[in-house]
């Protein structure tokens, strides 16, 4: 790996440059000055014994940094900036400075995506889950990609595919706000959903009925919907998975699919249609098994 | 609009039909129900002259569900036609009286009391033709589902629970052909249209 910069060496060297020229400094400043009241009597001597002293002391310090930028790798291509490089374009002097806050700005949200993984990986061993924990998915910590701020051809791509692998369920994306992407859900003849993202994570979720205009913040007029979107906020904290958004929106669309037989499957604990209280079918489907129940009866 | 299921009710001997609607409205608000208003479902009929060759039938039924359309259905041998249209509909069926000849002695009509229980409709209608008291029929609708074959199940399961045992549910006849169809109003219009005609057909008077 030559083509990494050793810190060490670049800061000794940027190090042993800055005492070169503070030793260049002292000699100007000390030819500037002149003779000055305590070279007393014989000055001129003393003086010039003063400047020697200090020139083979910038000597020193050259020879220190010709050593030191000697064992510096040479970078083989131009460093690459990306779009901070239009930062040196900028004149007017307040913005000048931009450069430094971005590069604090950067290390400190890289600090924070690292402390974070840390915290996600031990509060993941913790149980304090009070659902299952799908163990098998915080145990492959492999690439860490932000998730909140992904490219939108890239959420096209993991939605239409999920789209692709159902015949009955209809996927269309929108965006009507910026680049965050709202999905609208058609299942069979049964219900409407509308889910909206950020990035890849999914951020709110509206269920609707069949003869019902979608909309993100009006819930549905019927009690089952009403009691299929509760549900459906607690699938989507359920599947919430900052570290592979893509299998927890997966996991998500396989869960909603589950209510394509909303009205025709009975609850498999009680066998009815009907809750005998609520009046409502089951509206509520295990994440595992996808078997529907009444809400009263999961345990 | 949802799946709508029409359902015949006997009346048992020596029992009024207001008892009976008394009796399942006790029944019903049992169970949570509140009421919401009454219903009329009516229909006149129309024949045609002779001169226009074989006779036909036209059915008009207005649904106090629909308040602003008048549901006509054209009887032609084997096959129905049905026009749904605006209220000036019944102004034109007046015109046409050189052509159509209304039967006024068999204009029928259920109403009742109209009923909301979480996502179910439910209607209890005496039918009446030409006032005289012909049975009861009770329409259940479930709102949020559009199909009636995934709905048919739960809507049997209620039937049965509001009913009784007693009670056979079979889906109705006109449904069994648009099982897999999203369902519309001219549906409830044709399960109404079946029971009348059958209602007709009965000769034997009730008292209300």
């Amino acid at each position: 790996m030559n083509q990494t910069i050793n810190v060490d060496q670049l800061n000794s060297a940027l190090t042993s440059l800055r005492t070169l020229r503070l030793s260049v400094s002292h000699v100007f400043e000390t030819l500037a000055n002149g003779l000055r009241a305590d070279h007393g009597e014989d000055g001129k001597e003393k003086f010039l014994l003063e400047l020697q002293e200090l020139l083979t002391n910038v000597n020193i310090n050259l020879r220190d940094l010709e050593q030191t930028v000697t064992g510096l790798p040479i970078p083989t291509a131009p460093f690459n900036l990306g779009n901070t490089t239009y930062l040196s374009q900028e004149t007017t002097q307040e913005r000048q400075g931009l450069y430094t806050q971005l590069v604090n700005s950067y290390k400190w949200t890289d600090k924070i995506h690292e402390y974070s993984s840390f915290a996600h990986s031990l509060l993941s061993q913790n149980s304090l889950k009070r659902s299952y924990i799908n163990s098998g998915s915080t145990k492959r910590r492999g690439k860490l990609q932000s998730t909140h701020n992904v490219s939108p051809l890239q959420v096209d791509n993991v939605i239409n595919n999920i789209d692709r692998s159902y015949n009955d369920m209809k996927i269309t994306i929108s965006r009507p706000y910026a680049s965050n992407a709202v999905v609208q859900i058609n299942l069979s003849h049964v219900l409407k959903a509308v889910v909206a993202f950020k990035g890849l994570l999914m951020e709110w979720v509206m269920v609707r009925g069949y003869n019902e205009t979608l909309e993100l913040w009006t819930e549905s007029r019927h009690h089952v919907f009403r009691k299929v979107t509760e549900n459906a906020h607690a699938a989507m904290l359920h599947f919430y998975s900052p570290t592979l958004p893509e299998l927890a929106v997966r996991s998500f669309m396989t869960w909603l699919h589950s209510y394509v037989n909303l009205f025709s499957e009975p609850c498999k604990k009680c066998g009815c249609h009907l809750h005998h209280t609520s009046l409502l079918p089951p509206a509520w489907r295990d994440f595992r098994t996808l078997e529907p129940f009444h809400d009263e009866c999961k345990q | 609009m949802g799946v709508t299921v029409l359902q015949q009710y006997p009346v048992p001997e020596h029992k009024t039909g207001t008892y009976v609607i008394e009796l399942l409205t006790k029944r019903i608000l049992a169970l949570g129900a509140t009421q919401q208003g009454q219903f009329l479902v009516d229909c006149e009929s129309y024949l045609s002259l002779p001169q226009m060759g074989s006779t036909k039938t036209v059915h008009i039924l207005h649904n106090s569900e629909q308040p602003a359309s008048v549901f006509s259905i054209l009887e032609s041998g084997t096959k129905n036609i049905h026009v749904i249209a605006d209220g000036l509909f019944d102004l034109l069926m007046m015109k046409l009286s050189q052509h159509y000849t209304s039967k006024k002695q068999t204009k029928i009509e259920s109403k009742g009391p109209r009923f909301e229980l979480g996502d179910f409709c439910v209607k209890f209608g005496s039918v009446t033709m030409n006032q005289n008291f012909k049975g009861i029929l009770i329409e259940v609708e479930y709102r949020p589902c559009v199909m009636a074959n995934a709905v048919w199940g739960l809507l049997r399961e209620f039937l049965q629970g509001l009913l009784g045992p007693s009670i056979t549910v079979q889906p109705p006849q006109h449904l069994l052909s648009r099982m897999n169809e999203i369902y519309a109003p001219i549906d409830t219009i044709y399960q109404y249209l079946e029971h009348f005609s059958a209602y007709r057909k009965v000769t034997g008077l009730r008292s209300a």
